[in-house]
């Protein structure tokens, strides 16, 4: 009876197969991969290996989440998804060298007219999407047309502020050759270009905008121009792709590694056991509490920049106890961030007093005079503002009963538990009841954006820092009753920074302007910032030529190359 | 009995309807929407609006539910939000995972449970029935998630790492990266040596299961006459016992067998996560996270239907197997 | 050794006597319930007389420990005493009942570390070195191993694991009886009104109880617990509520063959109503499955609030739950292992004793079992 069981189970493997390639069964699918398949293996008959022991080998990078939207950069938001379109699969017209300077990429050359309010892109002409059509102005023109059209719900539409949207913002010149139009010009008009993957219009052009989102191109058979073609995507599992022969050489031509695969872990003591035991090579966002064990093994090293996200905890003024900025900057006078960032994050971050990153060229460590962690000053400014404790139970009241006594929400993420719960315990010790309560993520985001709800005291979140900062959504009073303004804030020294930093295109006249609104900001306290956080990848060291910084973990990945002696 | 089977079958439509109404209720009325998830400072209400819009939950509960029971009758499950692809697609992808490792923790249970229950009955409130029931239920206490993160840890980082085994396992996957690669042979094993911690976290608080049930059974039947008869035929004890007294005491077990499939099912997520097996159990799980409501009713109108399938396979093979049971 | 020397030595050393006849169950239970009160008594005499004016918590502290000191000492002469001087007329079910569970000695285990647990439980005000919410210095003291100071390590809020182990008892055992008390009460009333009206009351529960097992269980614990906010409350409520269809089923099964017996015919020949039937004559005699089922839930019960806190949706902080502590640990297995592994032990071994506490019950209980 045991001998038929293992048959049967024998059986019952092999017909699962696996070794059959994942295709997707939409027509669309059918009739692009095999175009694929035939421009790949054309280009590798025209464009030998060459001769250089660097090439050859297969990359697993291990990650936590799957690219929930794949390589539509119409429709997608997250970090991953953005970086696997912008330095894998496709291309961005521009990037940024390790200055943060934009040099060219897909466009290798532009140039501004003399008012400064339009641009001109110069596109390459040896790029190729991968079944075999160039890449031309066309496909920059229906990028921009997509990404501005109210239709098509691109998550990001804040990033076209500055510019004419739609059919009039843009002009095809010739094929490789493209106009675009500002309405004013920004210190950081470029960013955009650096995060929006230019999208195919031969493929795309005839799909409905508000269904963009379902387009099989995104998850099941992306056609891409850039230095690696997509092979196979397996849902939650993982996602193959192969290095294009034919990529430029003048952008560094065919990738080292033969293969790129991005395998989703999502138990995150599983992902270090995977990178220890060689398994994959490469963990991104390694977890503060596991930096130890990839730096006490000698196989791996430890990579660390600051990531472009500051967490903070955000006050809601409308809220009694929290109306009076005195209170506000208590609260933060009388929070250890110092001791939050060498605990929780292990001392992989730095302390942030405003929401300017100090990578930033807005930042100026000497510009502002942060508010030290001092609870004597917190108690003074307290009692000064009239929240005493009157009825000896260890919390404050003001003059007419009210507790200073409030709810800090978070969402299950165990760091900002630990925020939370460190404040409430350090809070306590300036007479403030502070009570931390789990939230389900969902759940919580609609509760403070929602502009009739705004239910919630105080909530501890992260936001993005990019490289073109806008505080306008969060602080100006103007936006108030939209969804991102849960602070509250009415500060009219604030909008009328806001109104002139938005406005300038000068970054010496922008940085001043950002200094006094960084004073005005601490002065206020809609939000305590508490920390920059450091990204960590583990890498096993076997991959050389390996550069992480704030631009992305996965910025040159084409570059990498495997140590031949490991393959 | 076909009139029985035809009765069951015919009841259990409302029944999986009725459940994917009540799931399509709760989970729309939770706060929240798929678009949550793309908010971050500078997104306008329009966009917001459009992408509602997009995502077809611009119009009011009960109009979507209509149209999406209208769908579901024609075997339309509509497009998953977190995907972008047909839901039947998704749910069709990851289904053969979850077949594959509930499937192999069966048996393996269903082996072990009953050959260890056997020997417990054989001999009642000796060592070894109490030795045994006490590390069965040992595992069976354990939180499963916890049980296979000691596994991963035990053999496959401190196997390779700490105690220089010459053999260890993989920590997750369902197959390793260089799995076109290999040879026919080689694949087979490869899939194998991936399932074997997998399937033993499952498995063993399976085996406890099975194993008490087993003993149960096998005690009373073990005090029949006609085991007795066997005996006194002078029939070996091995054969009375395996050949005759287990095949009796199996039945019950067929039943259990049965109602472990929606436990296989819905409880399979812990281990999925841990072992990154994209499985049916953490698909729906991250589906209500992101609210991608046509997943979730898919997912969950299939799990209905495979419970009540899997009842009623095991009620009928209850009928088939005991002459003494009849429906009708 | 005469009954005489036996009573003697009990009054001494509580168990002393009920062990030296050899019934090692009741008189281990009582000397360690005795000695464990003393050894608490000594070590913490300084806390004891502060307790008795403080919480709540801090009195029934006290209450339980005079209780087990008292209680145990009294109990095991009783005990002895009766042993010897009733005489056996009739033995009734429960009496065999007893002697079968006794002589299953893992049973009698689990029994005794039941209530060892529940003694510590209520001690825990007094047992506890440290605030289970107090947090130590966040730079040095995080992640401590097992030390003097703390032994048993602790967290990464530097908060004394083994006090949070002791109050994280409460709230799983909490947790653990009153979800399956809920989900108990509700399987016996509807599956014996089920059982024992028939017809289209029974058919109409039974689809019911089909629908509940149906349920994907998982997708409406979390849509639940994300909705409401995970509390105690709401994960009492969900557990019990999504536990008893087994009951109900198991209850139906015994209420059907009840309902043909003389006790319950007579009872209808004398014109009882359904309700007074079922619930003084039914429902009493399903008991033994329901007791089973009961000890058997409370162990599951706690292993689903493990479960609950894997997926970040259990009790919240900082009050302490062994799910909770398990979960929690689990991202620092590799540099911190003792926090998820003594919380993890501590839910095993009282899962694995109420397991085999029900097993001896359903094996005494059961007359058919009994060799």
């Amino acid at each position: 009876m045991k001998k038929t069981a293992l048959s049967a189970m024998a059986a019952v493997l092999a017909a699962c197969g696996g070794s059959e390639r994942a295709v997707s069964n939409d027509p669309f699918c059918q009739a692009v991969l095999p175009m694929v398949d035939a421009y790949l293996e054309r280009v590798r008959s025209e464009n030998p290996t060459p001769d250089d022991d660097r090439y050859g080998g297969t990359i697993v990078v291990g990650g936590y989440g799957e690219i929930s939207d794949g390589m539509n950069a119409a429709v997608s938001g997250d970090n991953t998804a953005t970086q696997h379109q912008n330095f894998v699969n496709l291309m961005t017209l521009i990037d940024y060298d390790e200055r943060f300077e934009p040099r060219p990429y897909l466009a290798e050359s532009w140039e501004m007219s003399p008012d400064s309010l339009e641009i001109t892109f110069h596109i390459r002409r040896d790029v190729f999407w991968h079944d075999g059509q160039q890449t031309d102005a066309h496909d920059v023109a229906f990028t921009w047309d997509v990404v501005t059209d109210p239709l098509t719900a691109f998550p990001n539409a804040a990033f076209w502020d500055h510019w004419v949207h739609g059919p009039e913002g843009v002009e095809v010149v010739d094929d490789f050759t493209v106009r675009l139009h500002l309405t004013r010009i920004h210190a950081d008009f470029l960013d955009p270009w650096r995060q929006t993957a230019i999208l195919p219009e031969h493929l795309l052009g005839d799909v409905p905008r508000d269904s963009l989102r379902q387009h099989p191109f995104g998850t099941q058979c992306p056609v891409g121009n850039g230095p690696f073609v997509f092979n196979e995507h397996r849902t939650n599992e993982r996602w193959v792709f192969d290095a294009n022969p034919a990529f430029p050489a003048s952008l560094g031509g065919r990738p080292f590694v033969d293969r790129y695969i991005y395998r989703i872990v999502p138990d995150q003591t599983t992902l270090l056991t995977e990178l220890l035991t060689e398994n994959v090579d490469v963990y991104i966002s390694v977890i503060p509490d596991h930096a130890q064990s990839v730096l006490d093994d000698p196989a791996l090293e430890l990579k660390r920049f600051m990531q472009r996200q500051y967490i903070f905890v955000g006050w809601n003024s409308r809220r009694p106890q929290l109306a009076d900025a005195r209170v506000r900057r208590a609260l933060t006078m009388g929070t250890d961030r110092e001791s939050i960032v060498r605990s929780v994050v292990r001392g992989y971050g730095t302390v942030a007093h405003t929401g300017v990153p100090p990578f930033h060229w807005a930042f100026d460590p000497n510009a502002v005079e942060p508010l030290p962690y001092d609870p004597e000053a917190a108690r003074a400014l307290l009692d000064e503002a009239g929240w005493r404790d009157r009825d000896g139970d260890g919390v404050r009241e003001s003059a007419d009963g009210t507790r200073l006594s409030f709810v800090i929400k978070y969402n299950t993420n165990q760091t900002r538990q630990q925020v939370a719960e460190i404040m409430q315990s350090q809070l306590a010790q300036i007479g403030v009841e502070a009570q931390p309560q789990v939230v389900e993520y969902t759940t919580l985001m609609s509760q403070i954006q929602t502009p009739s709800l705004r239910d919630f005291d105080a909530i501890v979140l992260g936001w993005s820092a990019d490289f073109k900062l806008d505080d306008t959504d969060l602080f100006h009073s103007e936006r108030i009753d939209r969804p991102y303004a849960f602070s509250g804030t009415r500060n009219p020294e604030m909008d009328r920074l806001l109104e002139a930093i938005s406005n300038t295109a000068d970054r010496e006249q922008a940085k001043e302007l950002w200094t006094e609104y960084q004073a005005v900001l601490v002065a206020e306290q809609p939000y305590t910032f508490v920390y920059f956080p450091d990204r960590l990848d583990g890498v096993n060291r076997r991959v050389r030529n390996v550069v992480m910084d704030t631009r992305g973990d996965w910025v040159n990945v084409k570059d990498w190359y495997l140590d031949p002696a490991s393959r | 009995m076909t009139r029985y089977v035809a009765g069951r079958v015919i009841g259990a439509v409302p029944l999986v309807i009725g459940i994917a109404t009540i799931v399509f209720f709760a989970v729309s009325l939770a706060p929240g929407e798929p678009g949550i998830l793309y908010i971050a400072p500078g997104l306008t209400q329009e966009v917001i609006e459009q992408m509602r819009a997009n995502f077809g939950l611009d119009e009011p509960v009960y109009v979507r539910y209509v149209k999406w029971l209208g769908a579901m009758l024609t075997g339309d499950f509509g497009y998953s939000f977190s995907h972008s692809r047909p839901v039947l697609d998704v749910l069709l992808e990851f289904l053969p995972n979850t077949l594959l490792l509930s499937g192999c923790a069966l048996l393996v249970a269903f082996v072990f449970g009953t050959v260890i229950g056997t020997l417990q009955a054989v001999r009642q409130y000796s060592l070894r029935d109490s030795a045994a029931s006490v590390v069965l239920l040992f595992f069976y206490s354990m939180p499963s998630f916890w049980l296979a993160l000691m596994l991963v840890l035990m053999f496959s980082l401190f196997a390779r790492n700490v105690w220089d085994w010459p053999f260890w396992l993989p920590a997750s996957g369902m197959t390793s990266t260089d799995h076109d690669f290999l040879s026919f042979g080689g694949q087979v094993w490869d899939r194998v040596v991936h399932l074997i911690l997998p399937v033993v976290s499952l498995a063993l608080v399976l085996t406890a299961g099975i194993a008490r049930y087993m003993r149960a059974s096998m005690l009373e039947v073990i005090r029949q006459d006609y085991i007795r008869t066997a005996r006194a035929k002078g029939l070996s004890e091995r054969v009375v016992v395996f050949k005759h007294a287990m095949r009796n005491s199996m039945i019950p077990i067929i039943t259990l067998l049965g109602l472990q499939i929606p436990v296989l099912f819905g409880g399979t997520v812990f281990i999925e996560t841990i072992f990154a097996w994209p499985g049916m159990g953490r698909a729906i799980v991250d589906a209500i996270g992101t609210r991608d409501y046509p997943l979730i009713m898919g997912g969950s109108f299939f799990f209905a239907t495979i419970v009540v399938l899997a009842n009623l396979v095991a009620d009928v093979l209850y009928a088939v197997v005991d002459p003494r049971i009849r429906y009708d | 050794m005469t009954d005489g020397a036996r009573r003697t030595l009990s009054a001494v050393l509580p168990g002393a006597g009920q062990l030296a006849a050899g019934r090692w169950g009741a008189g281990g239970t009582a000397l360690l319930v005795w000695l464990g009160c003393s050894t608490v008594l000594i070590m913490r005499a300084d806390r004891v007389a502060p307790a008795i004016g403080g919480s709540w918590d801090e009195k029934l502290a006290v209450f339980a420990l005079a209780a087990g000191l008292v209680g145990s000492w009294l109990w095991s002469w009783r005990d002895v005493a009766r042993a010897t001087t009733t005489k056996q007329v009739g033995i009734s079910q429960w009496d065999l009942a007893r002697r079968a569970f006794s002589k299953n000695r893992t049973a009698v285990a689990g029994l005794m570390i039941i209530v060892a647990l529940y003694l510590l439980a209520l001690l825990t005000p007094l047992l506890a070195p440290y605030d289970p919410a107090a947090q130590g210095n966040l730079v040095t003291e995080r992640f401590v191993g097992m030390s003097s100071a703390h032994p048993l390590g602790t967290d990464q809020f530097a908060r004394d694991v083994l006090s949070r182990l002791l109050y994280g008892a409460r709230i799983s055992l909490l947790i653990g009886f009153v979800a399956v008390g809920i989900s108990v009460t509700i399987g016996t009333l509807l599956g014996a009104v089920a059982g024992y009206v028939g017809g289209v009351v029974d058919g109409a529960i039974m689809r019911f109880v089909d629908m509940m097992v149906s349920f994907p269980q998982l997708v409406l614990l979390i849509t639940i617990v994300a909705v409401f906010q995970p509390s105690i409350f709401v994960i009492i409520a969900v557990l019990g509520l999504t536990t008893w269809p087994t009951t109900a089923r198991i209850v139906r099964g015994e209420t059907l063959s009840l309902r043909e017996r003389e006790f319950v015919q007579a009872a209808r020949a004398l014109g009882y109503s359904k309700r007074r039937i079922i619930l003084r004559h039914v429902i009493p005699n399903t008991l033994a499955p329901v007791i089973v089922a009961a000890t058997l839930g409370i162990g599951q019960t706690i292993v689903l609030e493990a479960g609950l806190s894997f997926l970040s949706l259990g009790v919240q902080p900082p009050t302490p739950s062994w799910g909770t502590m398990v979960a929690d640990g689990r991202l620092v297995l590799l540099e911190a292992w003792w926090l998820s592994t003594f919380p993890g032990l501590a839910i095993v071994f009282t899962v694995l004793s109420f397991n085999l506490v029900g097993d001896g019950l359903r094996d005494a209980l059961d007359p058919r079992l009994r060799a």
